[in-house]
Formats: structure tokens, C-alpha cells, sequence
């Protein structure tokens, strides 16, 4: 029994880890994954969903992932407003974060889905603002009288 | 004498029933790769319940999402709504009690595959909201393989059986008659973590292809990542705006990524592979976090890589007795 394992199982645990590499490129699962991070060609010119909060006086603010998604990770962040927009539930989800920042208390006035057409490299080189967004979704943050 | 003993005690035996924390117990044959797999099992279940603890505040906020966000992937894809809350909290417990009794090695027959299973159930229904991580799938592979390893021969808290009779416990009695000293373990412990690394330059090639390999798809990445994150409130790497204004230094990064993740079998040819491979996958994810703010922290803090690394070595001046470990690969001869 241990002589079979002894051969088995660094051979079975190879044959598994390796396995997703040989299927869809685009399927991933978990822990057995085709760890597709950082692999796909981005595009300079992206669209990067998120959620921003609005201040009394009309300025845009930038939300915690917390804020965003009610977790600190801000890749759930992210999976998480892709997923309400491409659902066509971005004023559910407008309407929950606007809970989150009304418990949270900081000054924002209301809360905005969008989609910022963002040149990623001059953002980052040199911190480029949008070149357009597109709103899918507000909501108010501030309790009416 | 009752208590615990952080010292090995020579010849396994002591007088009085209680706990010890002994590198090698009485009358197990001493073979290195039995003192690595239970070091391993300190460390690998170790961090499992570190991880866990400390990310249970985060596992619990789940349990306030819209059950519509609920996309289940793994061994929990056969459910079609998120799991109770009850559930989550319990098995969150259970990860952090079974992972603490497993790092002793305390009843290890029962809590390390309960922690094996545990973890993996947790982790998964984390990976389970819309967004799959990364970042533990090694932690979970290794703790599988443990879970059925001889992995508590050594470094193992366990009740002294008869200490004015020495006799061998069970698990002693049974290694002893078996002849396992773990070296298939070590080796799937070793297989795992270099197959994930050749996966992962594997997709890079087939879905970036050429692109990736001249630097572009790599300096987008970066870019990309980074910016996704500036957008959603969290912190940018303050080196990232550095490398792509530096696109030169793509080229040189890419090589060395797949130089690391396509190279990796190279570290089961023998100790000195493993070593330098060991330090430059080590690097491969120092790197990521300064480029990309983005914590491996299984890998940056040694774990993935313990498995090829001559831990019984290092910690021999710990043994009091017994031959000292010709430091060997588990997939060759003595070497180094």
C-alpha cells in the first residue's frame, strides 16, 4: 500500500496542478486553477468600473473597496461592480453602497456607479484623469429631510 | 514530568503522562525527510490558521452580501445559494481549532485532514463571491498532501504513552512497520508547488503569446492593475509609475518571470537547484508586491518553497541526537 502510494502520489498531484493548463485558457477554479493572473493583454485604453461618492459641493471622491463592496479586497471590489453592471443591477448596488457610506459618515452627498474610460499607463506615469465616463447608476447618500 | 518541553527529549521517553514536543520519537527510524515533513506541518498549518484568524473578520463580512453575488467555484459549486451563516462561522472555528491542534500535531490522524478539508472549504467560499484568489491555492494543495503524509513523526505535541514502559505509540508503531519516511510526501509537497508555477508561465504564453514575452502585455499589467485599484480607493504601487515610464525594464522582468515560473522543475534536480530557484521564486514575488502591490503571502514568506529546502538541516542543532541529515533532494541522492 505505502510502496503504491510512495510512487502514486507526487505523480497524481503533478498530473492534477498541471491539468488546467491543458484546458480552457479562460476557465479557472479553485485550488486546481489555470492561473490566468496577469497573463491576458491589456488593453492602454481600459474601462475600469467603480463606484465614487459625490461630494455637497460636486466633487468626486474615491470610495474604500469596503465602501465599494462591503470587503478589503479590491479585486472583489472591482468583480463586484463589473458583476452589477453586466447584470443591469447597478441601482441595486448603488443603493447598497450608499448604505455602507451613510453608516461610514464621511461628507459625500451621493454615490455614483461608473465606468471610467481610463488611459491606464498615463494614469499611473502621471496620474491622468479619465478621458470619459459613463454613469450607470446614482443614488443618494445624505437622508432627505 | 507534566508540561510542555520545547527542547527534543533524547530516546523519546519521559516519566509522567502528559505533553511533549519532541523532534524524534522513540524507536522511528531517523530519516530526514520524517523531520521535514513535520517541520512543513508546523509551518504550512501554522500559516493556515494565522490566515484564517486573521482574515475572519473578512470571511464573516460575506455574510452580509446579496446572496445574488453568490457564484460558488470548487467543492462548493454544487450549491445554488451561499452557504448559512452558521456554517461559515463554524467552519471558520473549526479551520482556526483544527489548524491550531494540527501545528502541534496533536491527534494528527484526525485534525490534519479536518484541517485539510476545512481550510479548502473556507478558502473556496471565499473565492466564491464573483472574484477567484490566487493566493492560497498552494496552501490548500500542501495542507491535502499532509493530511495523508507521515507528517507527525516529528515536531509533534502527543500524549507520552506507558513512559515508565517506553513503547512506541501507534503512529510510531505504524511508521515503523510501514517503512514510510515520507520522501513520496516531500516530493508531492515539491511537485505542487513547482506544477503551479510552470501552470501559471503556461497561461501567460498561451494567453498573452508573443506580446507577453517583448514586455507590452507586462507593462500594461502593471499599469492596469494598478490603475484599477487607484479607482477603487486602495493603494497604488508608488514604484509602478516608475516601470512604465521605464518600459526598457519589461523586457529584462518577463525573461526572469518565465525564467522562474518555465524554469521551476529545475529545482527538483538537487539541493543547490533548489536553492537558487527557491531565492529567485522568492524575488518573482517580491517583485509583484513592489510593482503591483499584491501580496502573495504564502510564497513571500518562504512556505511555498519549504518543501525543497533542507529544513532538517538547519534546525539540527535542535537534535541533541541521532545522525545529522546528509541534506539531501528528495529527488536524487545526497548532494551539496
Amino acid at each position: 500500500m505505502i510502496g503504491w502510494w510512495r510512487r502514486a502520489g507526487p505523480v497524481a498531484v503533478a498530473a492534477m496542478v498541471l491539468a488546467p493548463a491543458f484546458g480552457d485558457p479562460a476557465v479557472d477554479g479553485y485550488p486546481l486553477s489555470s492561473y490566468p493572473m496577469f497573463s491576458t493583454d491589456r488593453p492602454v485604453r481600459a474601462d475600469l468600473v467603480t463606484v465614487v461618492g459625490v461630494t455637497g459641493a460636486g466633487e468626486a471622491v474615491r470610495l474604500s473597496p469596503e465602501l465599494i463592496a462591503g470587503a478589503d479586497e479590491p479585486i472583489l471590489a472591482a468583480a463586484t461592480v463589473a458583476g452589477a453592471v453586466r447584470a443591469d443591477q447597478s441601482d441595486r448596488l448603488c443603493a447598497e453602497v450608499a448604505d455602507r457610506v451613510r453608516a461610514a459618515g464621511p461628507d459625500v452627498a451621493e454615490a455614483v456607479v461608473r465606468t471610467e474610460h481610463v488611459d491606464v499607463v498615463a494614469h499611473v506615469a502621471d496620474g491622468a484623469g479619465p478621458l470619459a465616463v459613463t454613469v450607470h447608476a446614482r443614488c443618494p447618500v445624505t437622508p432627505p429631510p | 514530568m507534566t508540561g510542555f518541553r520545547l527542547r527534543p527529549q533524547p530516546g523519546g521517553t519521559g516519566a509522567g503522562h502528559g505533553f511533549r514536543l519532541r523532534s524524534r520519537p522513540a524507536g522511528v527510524v531517523d530519516e530526514p525527510y520524517l523531520r521535514r515533513l513535520g517541520l512543513i506541518r508546523v509551518l504550512v498549518a501554522g500559516y493556515a490558521t494565522a490566515w484564517t484568524a486573521v482574515r475572519a473578520p473578512h470571511l464573516l463580512d460575506h455574510l452580509d452580501f446579496d446572496g445574488r453575488r453568490f457564484d460558488p467555484v470548487g467543492v462548493l459549486a454544487p450549491l445554488s445559494g451561499p452557504p448559512a451563516g452558521i456554517a461559515v462561522v463554524a467552519g471558520v472555528a473549526a479551520t482556526v481549532a483544527f489548524g491550531a491542534a494540527a501545528t502541534l500535531g496533536w491527534r494528527y490522524r484526525v485534525t490534519g485532514p479536518a484541517l485539510a478539508v476545512s481550510f479548502l472549504a473556507v478558502t473556496t467560499y471565499r473565492s466564491s463571491w464573483g472574484q477567484i484568489f490566487h493566493t492560497e491555492n498552494l496552501a490548500a494543495l500542501h495542507l491535502a498532501v499532509l493530511a495523508v503524509a507521515p507528517a507527525d513523526r516529528h515536531w509533534a505535541l502527543r500524549r507520552a504513552l506507558l513512559p515508565r514502559h517506553p513503547r512506541r505509540s501507534e503512529p510510531e508503531r505504524s511508521a515503523v512497520r510501514s517503512g514510510d519516511d515520507g520522501r513520496w510526501a516531500v516530493r508531492a509537497l515539491a511537485v505542487a508547488t513547482v506544477a503551479g508555477y510552470v501552470v501559471a508561465g503556461v497561461a501567460k504564453l498561451r494567453n498573452g503569446g508573443a506580446a507577453w514575452l517583448d514586455g507590452e502585455v507586462l507593462v500594461n499589467q502593471v499599469a492596469f492593475d494598478n490603475a484599477r485599484k487607484d479607482v477603487l480607493g486602495d493603494v497604488m504601487s508608488p514604484l509602478a509609475g516608475f516601470f512604465v515610464e521605464h518600459r526598457w525594464l519589461a523586457r529584462p522582468a518577463v525573461l526572469a518571470s518565465m525564467a522562474v515560473e518555465l524554469g521551476a522543475p529545475l529545482a527538483l534536480l538537487g539541493r543547490r537547484a533548489a536553492g537558487v530557484w527557491s531565492l529567485a521564486a522568492w524575488g518573482f514575488h517580491l517583485a509583484i508586491l513592489v510593482l503591483m502591490a499584491i501580496v502573495f503571502p504564502y510564497h513571500l514568506l518562504g512556505l511555498a518553497l519549504v518543501p525543497l529546502l533542507p529544513l532538517e538541516d538547519w534546525t539540527s542543532r535542535l537534535r541533541p541526537i541521532g545522525p545529522v541529515s546528509a541534506g539531501r533532494s528528495p529527488f536524487g541522492d545526497p548532494v551539496g
